[in-house]
């Protein structure tokens, strides 16, 4: 069952479209991963995905739920952690738990044990009477993630959770993610970080100045392009990359350089594949290629 | 759940009335201070042994001082709220993430404002009974104060959506609230006035509540359009807020 669905959704800001014909569906119960460049569209599809921004064209569905016609009912379903932290820095960490719950009309009688949930699977227990902003990045994201989470939304945005965390802290919250998705939620991850969507997603979509040019698994994303990359550095230091279908094509093609110093041979990653559709430089024009899986 | 609009806007102000819990000792003695030397500075400095529109002029100044605080303490606590919540904590798209319905989202945000403008407003009615015997409480008093509160709550829920910066939002202040504050017969009386300024100012709206707030503590004729005014000013307002939030999802 496709907990999202996407059909020709565009919007647009006066003649500048953020985001172009976006078609997808997404299954219920697993991690997206959803990547780009800066600008290339991610939020803006995450604000129409979660109901804030009305699309220009197009249509979606969340849960089932048409999000141009009806949108106030699919908030229930959604839950977002944004890319800012979003939280009242005035009030505490229980505080701003309650105040979520309340908004997102959790009857007052489960409020408390919801909440004594959340902060046990967090590690926030010790945390709950510190207002937020004495709170390092890490321990600020969980609270916005237990807030996204406190209604039980079956769907999870999360909007680059880990930027400007540390190591620790990214790992400690891909445990989280993988946690609430075990738990029945599906999430959907925009990130920069290649490493991370390897880590966590089952599928993936890449957007680039507002297009979807890949979507699939992300092996099935490597395949496509090539199983096997060869770098090869030329007499400028410039990087020429080339992909193959395995090892064997590969190794012929390094043949053909004398100096066998300057080229390695690995397996294609996601990161070859992001920047074969979204361009090598960050002035890079459409790279025109595209993948479905 | 279907909440009522009451239900849901007590959701919605939850945690600016927890801030306030909190706070709530720094925030009494900012809205009284202002409202406490205008009493000294005008009421026994300014104004000892003058009598204004046959009024003692501690009797005519109080109300005046009452009307501005309702609007200086709903404006300024609903304002900055909104602004920091919308700009710097970004915890106001949060609302419009849950499923609250925009006229709760309005009213909600603007109890803070109420709370606090009808707090400051008896601690100097209390005050004004205590320094003049004329004053009274009446029914008319209450409901012109609480309405003053709303409408200038709304007034600073909107300035507080439109500003991009507390650079603005001091523009605005000084533009509109400060001048307000001063013209609208809160401290002297506006016949003193030439004609035509006394038309413009009593289409601002602390004017009409000015008249409302001093007829009903001196029991004078209540001026049943004045308060018509306010009640208008109060529904454009909201009418504002709303069309701004509603607008703020087509972005």
């Amino acid at each position: 069952m496709y907990i999202i669905t996407t059909e020709n959704l565009t919007k647009k800001y006066g003649e500048f479209t953020a985001v172009d014909s976006l078609t997808m569906n997404i299954e219920e119960g697993g991690i997206f991963g959803f990547v780009g460049p800066n600008g290339a569209g991610k939020t803006t599809s995450v604000r129409m995905l979660t109901t804030m921004s009305p699309p220009t064209s197009g249509s979606a569905t969340v849960c089932g739920i048409d999000l141009i016609n009806d949108y106030q009912s699919a908030k229930g379903f959604i839950g977002i952690t944004q890319q800012h932290i979003s939280l009242d820095r005035d009030i505490s960490v229980k505080e701003n738990m309650i105040h979520h719950a309340l908004l997102h009309k959790i009857p007052l009688k489960e409020i408390g044990g919801r909440i004594r949930e959340l902060s046990e699977l967090m590690g926030l227990e010790e945390y709950m009477d510190r207002t937020i902003i004495s709170l390092s990045g890490g321990w600020k994201r969980r609270v916005s993630i237990v807030c996204s989470i406190i209604h039980k939304p079956k769907i999870l945005f999360l909007d680059e959770p880990t930027a400007g965390l540390d190591t620790q802290s990214r790992h400690m919250l891909w445990e989280l993610i993988r946690t609430l998705n075990k738990n029945g939620t599906t999430i959907f991850l925009t990130t920069h970080y290649m490493d991370e969507v390897a880590s966590l997603c089952n599928k993936v979509g890449i957007i680039n100045k507002g297009k979807l040019v890949a979507l699939g698994g992300p092996d099935e994303l490597c395949d496509e392009l090539g199983h096997i990359a060869v770098e090869h550095i030329d007499d400028n230091g410039r990087t020429s990359y080339r992909y193959f279908p395995n090892r064997d094509s590969a190794q012929e093609y390094i043949k053909t350089f004398s100096e066998k110093k300057d080229v390695m041979m690995r397996t294609t990653n996601l990161e070859d594949v992001f920047l074969e559709l979204t361009g090598r430089d960050v002035k890079a024009e459409k790279t025109g290629k595209v993948i479905r899986v | 759940m279907n909440d009522s609009i009451l239900t849901e806007s007590l959701r919605v102000a939850w945690s600016d009335l927890c801030f306030f819990k909190r706070n709530i000792v720094s925030i009494l003695i900012s809205c009284l201070v202002g409202p406490l030397l205008y009493l000294v500075a005008f009421g026994y400095g300014l104004g000892k042994g003058m009598e204004v529109e046959g009024l003692e002029y501690i009797t005519f100044v109080i109300p005046g001082i009452i009307a501005l605080t309702t609007l200086s303490a709903s404006f300024n606590s609903t304002a900055t709220k909104v602004l920091v919540q919308r700009t710097y904590y970004m915890s106001f798209d949060e609302l419009m993430l849950c499923p609250i319905r925009v006229p709760s989202v309005v009213i909600g945000k603007s109890l803070i404002g109420v709370i606090r403008g009808l707090i400051s407003c008896t601690l100097l009615i209390i005050l004004g009974l205590l320094l003049s015997s004329e004053l009274i409480v009446t029914p008319m008093l209450i409901i012109s104060i609480v309405l003053s509160c709303f409408t200038f709550s709304f007034l600073g829920i909107c300035a507080g959506l439109l500003a991009n910066s507390h650079q603005t939002l001091n523009l605005f202040t000084s533009l509109v609230i400060v001048p307000m504050t001063f013209l609208c017969g809160t401290i002297f009386s506006l016949s003193a006035l030439p004609d035509f300024v006394q038309v413009l100012i009593s289409v601002l709206p602390l004017t009409p509540v000015t008249e409302c707030i001093r007829a009903a503590a001196v029991g004078s004729v209540f001026p049943w359009a004045s308060f018509a005014m306010v009640v208008i000013y109060c529904a454009i307002f909201y009418s504002i807020n709303y069309y701004l939030l509603k607008k703020r999802r087509n972005v």
